[in-house]
């Protein structure tokens, strides 16, 4: 399928990433260079960074068959799946984690509550995050059997061979700045078929006229909110509910391995911006990687499996030279995917657990050793595990699902943790574990309590809500932390305090 | 009730217009920030520094794509 000068492009890429994520090894000192990139780095980048973090190889074929089957209704996961969580977090979380100094989320928890909650964060997150990573390795490496021919360990070995280099010596700097390069291939690669497939069928105008005229099952699919009775995922209760309000912030202020590229920015103003530029870019997403499926309506109707969609188009549509182009996309989307997860893991590993329970104190020479080793331990279990998923058709499936039910109790606790003094480490605590027991409890009873068939959305908001409740109850009948134990660490609590101190002291000096 | 089924007889119609109205929403109270928080550590903060400007365009894109479709 591909020619000698796609093989060319895909070969210049991968070499060019190898050689310029290595380069950064030459900045790394510190335990703080490898995992915040020695916080000097500039909002561009960053913003760059997260969103093709954001989106992997998979995604790319994936989007686009759910465009083929559902429409523009699942843009929605890239625009108000983002804009607004994107919002919050560059205005209230970000600067109060940067602030604090913190390397991780589940450290921030532990100070804002206690050591039991940051354990337990972080160690779910270790888990999700090296069970995800053999699943991302294995789902690629079927696209690119299917897409490009090569065998399935081919393409393992050599992701996990040039990705596996420059994250374990360039640490975070190198994750950041590959990414930049990454992005712009991916636009560039995504931009080329969209392009293609617009002219070939007459332009924005004839894809809509052609769409909808293709029969009533079509006349939904330009419309990007649906009824709250679809029989799609996609009801627009559960895209605000499920969607806006809870997954969308639990992702973009929760996720270690976004939020992680943030605390690594040179200034406060450089991680607000970061998120903000994040969500500009974020807005192309829909419009390179889903709607080159749109077109594959026009294009190739009637196909069973909506994935088939773009692998066709890329065959029928692109030539020579452009296959090659989005082949590297393919390969950046995923090095981009496995590059954030190997680096936030060992983060997590080191400082979370390594550097609070199993060995404290040590030099500062020996946690970044440790980073770097457990980076590597981390990609070979990856690789190791990748054929599992062979074994276990469903289990990327689960791994997601499973994922799902900490997003509402994360954000629970990080929301009521910013904004509310009285919550308390118990309550924290509570609704954590409670908010989890909840959503499978939820996920188990699904057909009693749920109409539409995946209601992932819905089993997100409920656990959300379940979690406040558990972590108000229980805060209120708790010991809270001390105000000042809780500066840094509670949005504007010291201005508050401060403003409420000076409005006393004058209240007193008029008394006198 | 966990379906929201007190929700199915709002039409697509109010339920766009509850989805951009949070979107003013939000662009209002990111005006509501002071100006020195947002330029905290800003050594001769200019107006591009200002990040309200930042997210307000991205709010008026994203209000124009749910108005589009």
């Amino acid at each position: 399928m591909l020619a000698g000068i796609d093989y060319a492009i895909v070969i210049a890429y991968l070499v060019g990433v190898l050689l310029l994520g290595v380069y950064f090894r030459k900045f790394v000192h510190t335990s703080r260079d490898y995992f915040l990139g020695g916080r000097l780095m500039p909002f561009w980048a960053i913003g760059m960074s997260l969103v093709v973090s954001d989106i992997g190889a998979v995604d790319f074929v994936g989007a686009a068959g759910q465009a083929y089957r559902y429409g523009v209704v699942v843009a929605n996961f890239d625009w108000i799946g983002c804009v607004p969580a994107m919002i919050l977090a560059a205005f209230v979380f970000v600067p109060y984690y940067w602030r604090a100094g913190v390397y991780t989320i589940p450290e921030y928890l532990g100070r804002r509550y206690n050591d039991y909650v940051r354990a337990a964060e972080a160690l779910i997150w270790i888990v999700f995050q090296a069970f995800g990573l053999g699943i991302i390795f294995w789902a690629s490496a079927i696209l690119l059997n299917t897409l490009m021919g090569w065998p399935k360990g081919v393409s393992i070995i050599i992701t996990a061979t040039i990705t596996g280099l420059y994250t374990v010596f360039g640490g975070l700097a190198a994750v950041v700045m590959t990414d930049v390069v990454q992005m712009i291939i991916m636009y560039i690669g995504a931009a080329a078929i969209l392009i293609m497939g617009l002219i070939s069928v007459g332009g924005w105008n004839g894809l809509m006229e052609k769409v909808l005229a293709m029969g009533p099952e079509y006349q939904n699919h330009f419309d990007l909110i649906l009824p709250a009775d679809t029989t799609t995922p996609y009801p627009w209760t559960g895209i605000l509910f499920g969607l806006t309000f809870v997954l969308a912030n639990a992702y973009w202020i929760g996720n270690q391995t976004i939020v992680q590229r943030c605390l690594g920015a040179k200034s406060e103003w450089h991680a607000k911006a970061s998120m903000l530029w994040g969500a500009f870019l974020k807005l192309f997403i829909p419009v390179l990687v889903m709607f080159p499926g749109l077109i594959a309506v026009v294009v190739h109707p009637g196909l069973e499996n909506g994935d088939e969609a773009v692998p066709r188009m890329i065959r029928d549509m692109l030539p020579p030279g452009l296959t090659g182009l989005l082949f590297a996309a393919f390969f950046a989307g995923l090095m981009s995917s496995v590059d954030s997860s190997l680096n936030s893991t060992a983060t997590l590993w080191t400082k979370d657990i390594y550097e609070r329970y199993i060995r404290k104190g040590a030099s500062d020479r020996h946690y970044l050793l440790v980073g770097r080793l457990v980076t590597l331990v981390i990609l070979l279990l990856g690789v190791l595990t990748a054929p599992l998923s062979e074994k276990f058709p469903g289990m990327y499936v689960y791994v997601q699902t499973l994922l799902s039910f900490f997003q509402g109790p994360t954000l629970a606790i990080l929301l009521l943790g910013m904004f509310w003094t009285r919550t308390t480490p118990a309550g924290g605590l509570t609704g954590l574990i409670g908010g989890i027991a909840l959503s499978a409890f939820l996920y188990w009873k699904k057909a009693s309590f749920f109409t539409i068939e995946d209601p992932f959305l819905y089993i997100s908001w409920w656990s959300f809500v379940g979690a406040c409740i558990m972590t108000v109850g229980v805060s209120m009948i708790t010991r809270p932390k001390p105000r000042e134990a809780l500066y840094g660490l509670v949005f504007r609590l010291e201005e508050r305090d401060a403003a409420l101190q000076a409005k006393l002291r004058n209240r007193l000096s008029r008394n006198r | 009730m966990l379906n929201f089924d007190w929700l199915q007889s709002v039409s697509t119609g109010a339920a766009k217009g509850i989805i951009i109205s949070l979107f003013i929403l939000i662009g209002i109270a990111v005006w509501f920030l002071k100006k020195e928080y947002i330029v905290l550590d800003v050594e001769s903060p200019r107006p591009w520094h200002n990040l309200k400007w930042w997210a307000t365009g991205v709010l008026i894109l994203i209000i124009a794509i749910y108005l589009y479709f």
